[in-house]
């Protein structure tokens, strides 16, 4: 074999490897490896990349400040939304990456993986989904999201006002769904509405005209959606074209671009966290500042969340660095409870026994393609 | 009326399936190639003509993109996948893996470039009025009727008085014979793969104004179009056409004697009833070994 053979050789090896070859930090030690289990693909896509932005900013300020002694860095794993999709990838993180602290979304992926983070002593932190059965699902299973029982309870009242009482529900056949469903059927009528119809749909539904005919037979005053992804534009087109003209309602996953970019859309209210960007606290600021400087655009609740979910992860390590621990499961989850509050996007963040932050809601409207809070 | 607005929307959604699974089964009845891409070919034409509407090109432009995109796909499916395939092994599973991993690549570049979720054009054409007390009808669904009939008799036309469309038809029964005559079975099969991929692109570009899409969309499209085929009979253009209107408009009326989730339920379970009762299909030939 010749010198140049070898050369080039040694030079295309050296081409092929470099993206495997981690970048050297300015802080020393191996890298914190905060896994994530988000759909990177499918018709969910959208979320992985707003839960990623909000990640992968967190990290970048933590870099910045200083906060920890070793860096951080995301070891991403698709799970398309979909649980066993969950269940490979969370295994993989916690036994091939060893990853200190991973982060999920949806509520039939983050039921799945819990038994799996919980038998590795595993801290696993929920931004985006809200099934009230979350809470609780594990020691270490947190959620920096309010859920979907606070949503209700915030948003029935303000529908009972508008009197909006008779509520038909398309909901998505799946854990968050059936969450819905119970909520409602429990807290409408205690609140003084009533369901007036509810219509099941698969995850995979494409045609909504149909069940939009079926709607419409209920007379309801409002149709309150419960899905997610991009079957939640489809679902409010096939209503909005098959004649449906009452108000459409739902919860915090209808705050992504799809639906809010969407003609049909005009007029939707939907709950989600409160969130003060400008007069905020500085850290709410500076995400904000720099969120939109890097993405162009007004940062969504998602994105705030898996910042929050970061740098609670960044907050606990430092305590636990400062005390010369080790990082893991059992020290992340011990310090939670000693500290109880962080200072996080949106201000004051206070866990409770069951690692469920509280937080404010608010509640939005849809108003030429922007989110605008009404109350 | 429940019944009649169920089945008029049954009838235009089967018209978009029937459009779909009559160009798969073009494809498969002539090549015997298991195309699972052409969902994809699908999401290729609605994009193309969804980036051309936004883009503020006219709609028959954006339409002509679409069919290019559905084309150029198919035609590049057939001569850089398929046939070196077909010229070493040929097994059926080799082309389903081969073809299964370019439509993953592409679902993941259109959201790449496309961005992932929802995308839909917004025209007035989709949204229903009233036309009858409780009965709401869009002007897309006259569309859609129009769209499938004239190409469908086009596509008659073709096969039956054209040299070409005979052909083709001789390829789907007899490729030895064929290549006898002198004929190239490597030309016919491109044909049928142009024909067949371009007859993706109305029904792609009506979806993205009613339904709207997403870049995976292509997996529920070859879904239907397989299901359409064996429905209608493997090989049978007319029956894979009459199986998608049947599925559509099955998939719609059910909601009247069943619950909303079991819509997509029911054309598998005309699916499996049809194997069960009828597996050579409508218009299949029932072949005994």
């Amino acid at each position: 074999m010749t010198g140049p053979q070898i050369a080039r050789r040694a030079l295309l090896g050296t081409a092929l490897a470099a993206p495997f070859v981690r970048p050297s930090f300015a802080q020393g030690g191996d890298p914190y490896v905060i896994g994530t289990l988000f759909p990177m693909s499918g018709p969910n896509g959208e979320y992985g990349k707003l839960f990623t932005d909000g990640a992968a900013l967190a990290i970048e300020h933590a870099r910045a400040d200083g906060t920890l002694r070793r860096p951080m860095r995301i070891q991403a794993e698709d799970t398309q939304a979909l649980p066993q999709q969950g269940v490979i990838g969370m295994t993989k993180l916690v036994n091939v990456d060893k990853a200190h602290y991973v982060l999920v979304g949806f509520t039939a992926v983050s039921k799945a993986v819990a038994p799996v983070g919980d038998r590795a002593k595993t801290v696993m932190v929920n931004g985006g989904a809200v099934g009230p059965d979350l809470s609780g699902l594990s020691p270490y299973f947190w959620n920096v999201i309010p859920l979907a029982h606070l949503e209700t309870q915030a948003f029935l009242p303000f529908l009972i006002r508008r009197n909006l009482k008779r509520i038909a529900l398309v909901y998505v056949d799946d854990p968050l769904g059936d969450a819905i469903l119970g909520l409602l059927r429990t807290e409408l009528p205690k609140a003084g509405g009533e369901l007036a119809g509810t219509f099941s749909i698969p995850r995979t539904a494409q045609q909504f005209g149909p069940i939009a005919a079926r709607v419409r037979q209920t007379r309801p005053d409002a149709v309150y959606v419960a899905s997610f992804g991009a079957q939640q534009a489809q679902i409010i087109k096939g209503l909005r074209d098959n004649g449906i003209t009452q108000p459409l309602v739902g919860y915090s996953a209808l705050s992504i671009d799809s639906v809010r970019t969407l003609p049909e859309a005009e007029g939707v209210i939907f709950t989600s966290q409160k969130f003060d960007y400008t007069g905020g606290s500085e850290i709410t600021r500076r995400f904000a500042t720099d969120f939109k400087a890097r993405h162009g655009g007004e940062p969504g609740a998602y994105n705030a969340n898996y910042y929050n979910a970061v740098r609670l992860f960044a907050l606990l390590a430092r305590e636990i660095e400062r005390e010369n621990g080790t990082v893991n499961g059992d020290s992340l989850r011990a310090t939670l409870l000693r500290v109880r509050e962080f200072d996080l996007v949106g201000g004051k963040g206070r866990f409770d026994d069951l690692g469920n932050i509280s937080s404010e809601i608010q509640v939005n409207e849809i108003r030429g393609g922007r989110v605008v809070p009404i109350a | 009326m429940l019944f009649l607005q169920l089945l008029l929307q049954g009838i235009q959604t089967g018209a978009l399936y029937a459009l779909t699974a009559a160009g798969f089964a073009l494809i498969f009845g002539a090549t015997r190639i298991f195309h699972f891409a052409h969902g994809t070919s699908f999401t290729l034409a609605g994009y193309a003509f969804l980036f051309c509407w936004n883009a503020g090109i006219p709609w028959w432009a954006g339409a002509l993109a679409g069919i290019v995109a559905a084309t150029l796909f198919g035609l590049a499916m057939e001569r850089f996948v398929y046939r070196p395939i077909q010229r070493h092994e040929g097994s059926f599973f080799t082309v389903f893996v081969a073809a299964f991993g370019v439509a993953v690549v592409v679902q993941n570049l259109i959201g790449m470039f496309a961005g992932r979720g929802f995308a839909a054009v917004d025209t007035s054409l989709s949204r229903a009025t009233e036309v009858l007390p409780d009965v709401f009808l869009a002007p897309i669904f006259w569309i859609a009727i129009a769209v499938a009939v004239v190409l469908f008799a086009a596509l008659s036309a073709f096969l039956t008085r054209t040299h070409a469309g005979v052909a083709l038809r001789a390829l789907a029964q007899n490729p030895d014979l064929l290549r006898a005559y002198g004929l190239s079975s490597n030309r016919l099969s491109m044909l049928a793969f142009a024909l067949g991929s371009a007859m993706a692109a109305p029904a792609a570009v009506l979806t993205a104004m009613t339904t709207g899409l997403n870049e995976a969309i292509g997996h529920h499209v070859m879904l239907i179009s397989i299901a359409a085929t064996i429905v209608g009979g493997v090989g049978s253009l007319r029956g894979a056409a009459l199986a998608g209107l049947m599925l559509g408009v099955a998939e719609s009326v059910a909601l009247q004697f069943v619950d909303t989730q079991w819509a997509e339920a029911v054309s598998f379970l005309v699916l499996f009833a049809f194997i069960i009762f009828r597996p050579s299909g409508i218009f299949g030939v029932a072949q005994t070994r």
